[in-house]
């Protein structure tokens, strides 16, 4: 065992204890030939495959859980292939980071609209594998709104491509029967790696829009006021371009203020608009920015005393459980204070959009939470916590992890991956599947 | 480190999560063999912990694992044995006699500069201020134009100076590099000594690597210690307009903006010569680190990868650093120091 295969585990999520000796190979490989070729040795070995990206999603799907797997990285495929401004396309490799796209974009006045905290190192097929998004999600949609086609490399070493309409495929009958169950980019959007390994991805890029923005802070008594406020913007498809709310912050890093608070950005001939929602404290370009930035350390800070730690990285708040934002909060703190979590803050993007598992698009606030680090639990301890948290969701409404996501408890979107499966093979990522899943992220945590 | 590798052990998180389940790396002989080879494969440009979502000092945390590197596997690390002998025995990393410190670049340039061999420190001198060499600035060739613009301009700007020369010991950063904190006691107080002497109210160096050193760890009581960028932006509010007839960019050293957070005087300066450049990447030269010397062949793919990406070879790289200038030069990059541009500018190359 060398030190690569030991590094190529590291990610964000809290799922980072691995059997290393079940890792089989790794490979970074940099074109679709090298990806069949450290395929096929997976296949004629009988192991697993996990792809990986940056590595800064948060549900641990990159670690491959606990089979005897081989890992297939995406960081040395990160060209550009051929961009067309007039079409509005740019063919990239998956392994590229979102802002090395707009690096490459940005001089000819063109943009990729879409941005995660972590797009300096979230690769464009790990976003898409996550569906992933950022603060402006509301107006530009998640990663799955803003990819044309995908080139993927299945099990058995046969190649797609699939884009919103269907699957195209050099072998006739594949391409019929994954047609026949109607298989587009919705499936490949939050698939976690375990349908194939993207080695291709066609990106709509669009103008920069330059517009003046400003800025602007609603104070409210309570949650459910603010989530009136979003569910007023949504309904009236409001412009806004940044929309970030706190509702809880710890009191060693409130800096004076007192959530629940919604700091927005929009443009400024929406004024009277926005007026009309929600009454709104004016913030210049400095105040704004002291705002963002806020918001931006709150995952950075630390109580004065105790560590924060994210144990569920978000919420999703939508239609009715957003009217009763305030109700569910209470029910959620609830919970995480019978298992001696102190909250820390929470705080995220809203209004925002994500996609259930069925693929009806779904818009509300995505709410990340922090809570202080309690001593002595084991991961088996945190987990169930977790799992806790995930029926809690259920019953509320709430989409766990909606940003992250969370596939461990889609059993929509499990099944729909399942039936797939079934057609171009089931050596991609399993552990994600099976009813073991629980207990192997348990044993990482 | 990683954009030139594409290989996750060497990216701040490949390392951070190696760190995390080090009680499977640890057993295992191998395993731990190539970690603390790895600690050593980093230039220690400090930009790791500038983009660490968690702000976690990573640099302190590297300088921590190297010294226990170095501590629980000497023998793995023997190469290292005769800079650390030269530097305890001949005060720099050469091996070369101590008081050769003043002899090459004063055989060079005392024609040239009138009266310099004057402005070698004896004891019983004194000035306002000492200059600072460093090692590579002392003993390197490739130094010597960045020398010669140094002693031109303060000369020209008649400045109160003498420079260490033999009486200058290494500052001790390439020990503080290695964790060997002990090690540089010794330095750190031999100099104190002489720049006290001196009755210097300002130690200048321009070296950023040195300046970390006389900054952060040999703790004055009554001097200043600055980098020639700021000294002279301090001292000159307009100087004479450089006559520019190529193209700049401007590498600007990660030990300089990142560690030491000196980002405003070296632009300052420059822009005061009404010099157009562009801004190269934040990014390392690959220099840094020690990495020069343990692991030669990934210090040059960082440089060979930068020269490429950031299309260099037409331009001439400005930068205010030596061990930066010797990674340029090695890639036949045209390359200047601010002091130069600033000696041009003032006539001192006339």
């Amino acid at each position: 065992m060398k030190i690569r295969d030991i590094v190529i585990g590291a990610n964000a999520s809290m799922y980072y204890k691995l059997n290393f000796r079940k890792i089989k190979g790794v490979y970074y490989p940099r074109n679709t030939q090298e990806v069949i070729g450290a395929i096929k040795h997976a296949q004629s070995n009988g192991f697993t495959v996990t792809p990986k990206g940056g590595g800064s999603g948060l549900s641990g799907a990159c670690t491959g859980g606990n089979d005897e797997r081989v890992m297939i990285s995406s960081l040395q495929m990160k060209e550009i292939m051929t961009v067309s401004k007039d079409q509005g396309f740019i063919d990239v490799q998956p392994g590229i980071s979102l802002d090395d796209i707009n690096e490459f974009l940005t001089p000819m006045g063109m943009r990729f609209y879409v941005a995660p905290s972590s797009r300096d190192i979230a690769t464009a097929a790990g976003v898409l594998s996550t569906d992933g998004g950022g603060n402006d999600t509301w107006e530009n949609g998640t990663m799955r709104d803003n990819t044309i086609r995908v080139k993927m490399v299945l099990y058995d070493g046969r190649l797609l491509t699939i884009d919103s309409k269907g699957v195209k495929s050099s072998d006739p009958d594949l391409e019929a029967r994954l047609d026949e169950i109607g298989v587009t980019l919705h499936d490949v959007a939050s698939s976690h790696g375990t349908l194939g390994f993207i080695t291709e991805m066609r990106l709509l890029i669009r103008p920069t829009v330059e517009e003046t923005l400003i800025g602007g802070l609603a104070e409210f008594s309570e949650c459910n006021a603010l989530g009136k406020v979003l569910t007023d913007m949504i309904e009236r498809n409001s412009p806004i371009r940044y929309g970030e709310a706190i509702t809880i912050a710890h009191k060693d890093v409130r800096e004076g203020f007192d959530p629940p608070l919604l700091i927005l950005e929009f443009p400024e001939e929406n004024r009277s608009d926005i007026k009309d929602i929600t009454d709104y404290k004016p913030l210049d370009a400095t105040e704004l920015a002291r705002m963002k930035d806020i918001r931006i350390k709150f995952p950075k800070r630390n109580p004065n005393e105790g560590v924060q730690f994210a144990l569920f990285e978000g919420y999703g708040f939508h239609g009715d459980n957003l009217l009763r934002l305030q109700d569910s909060l209470n029910e959620i703190e609830a919970l995480l204070n019978d298992h001696g979590m102190a909250p820390f803050g929470k705080y995220g993007h809203g209004p925002s959009k994500w996609y259930l598992g069925d693929n009806t698009p779904t818009y509300g606030l995505i709410l990340h939470s922090r809570e202080i680090r309690p001593e002595g639990r084991t991961g088996e301890e945190l987990l169930n916590v977790v799992l806790e948290i995930v029926d809690k969701c259920d019953e509320l409404g709430v989409t766990p992890k909606p940003e992250h996501k969370w596939p461990f408890s889609d059993e929509v979107k499990k099944k729909r991956l399942e039936d797939i499966r079934q057609v171009i093979g089931e050596g991609f990522n399993p552990f994600l599947l099976s009813p073991e899943c629980n207990d192997v992220l348990g044993s990482m945590v | 480190m990683f954009d030139a590798t594409g290989e996750e052990q060497y990216s701040p998180r490949g390392k951070a999560y190696l760190l995390q389940v080090m009680d499977q790396i640890e057993d295992d002989v191998e395993l731990g063999k190539e970690f603390r080879r790895l600690l050593f494969q980093c230039s220690m440009c400090g930009r790791c912990e500038e983009t660490c979502a968690s702000g976690v000092d990573l640099l302190k945390v590297w300088h921590e694992q190297r010294a226990k590197a170095v501590e629980m596997a000497p023998e793995e690390f023997e190469y290292l044995e005769p800079l650390k002998d030269a530097l305890a025995n001949v005060k720099n990393i050469y091996g070369l006699a101590e008081e050769d410190r003043a002899i090459y670049w004063l055989d060079e340039l005392e024609d040239e500069i009138p009266g310099l061999e004057n402005r070698v420190y004896e004891k019983g001198k004194t000035a306002e201020n000492m200059i600072f060499l460093g090692c590579l600035m002392s003993f390197r060739s490739s130094q010597i134009d960045v020398l010669r613009s140094l002693f031109k301009t303060l000369e020209k700007l008649e400045v109160d100076y003498l420079v260490m020369g033999a009486d200058e010991n290494c500052c001790g950063h390439p020990l503080y590099l290695m964790g060997d904190e002990k090690g540089t006691v010794k330095l750190r107080e031999h100099n104190k000594k002489v720049i006290a002497a001196a009755e210097a109210k300002q130690v200048i160096t321009a070296c950023p690597g040195c300046l970390i050193q006389l900054r952060e760890h040999h703790e004055f009581e009554n001097t200043e210690a600055l980098h020639h960028t700021q000294f002279f932006d301090r001292l000159l509010e307009n100087p004479p307009k450089y006559n520019q007839t190529e193209e700049f960019s401007y590498h600007d050293p990660c030990e300089l903006h990142r560690i030491l957070d000196i980002k405003t005087e070296p632009r300052s300066l420059i822009n005061k010569m009404g010099i157009k450049f562009r801004e190269m990447d934040l990014s390392c030269c690959g220099g840094g680190g020690l990495l020069r010397m343990t692991d030669p062949n990934l210090s040059d793919l960082v440089i060979q990868l930068r020269t490429a990406k950031e299309k260099v070879k037409e331009t001439t790289v400005i930068t205010a650093c030596p061990s930066c200038r010797e990674q340029l030069l090695g890639q036949d990059l045209e390359t200047k120091d601010i002091v130069e541009l600033l000696s041009d500018s003032l006539g001192g190359a006339e």
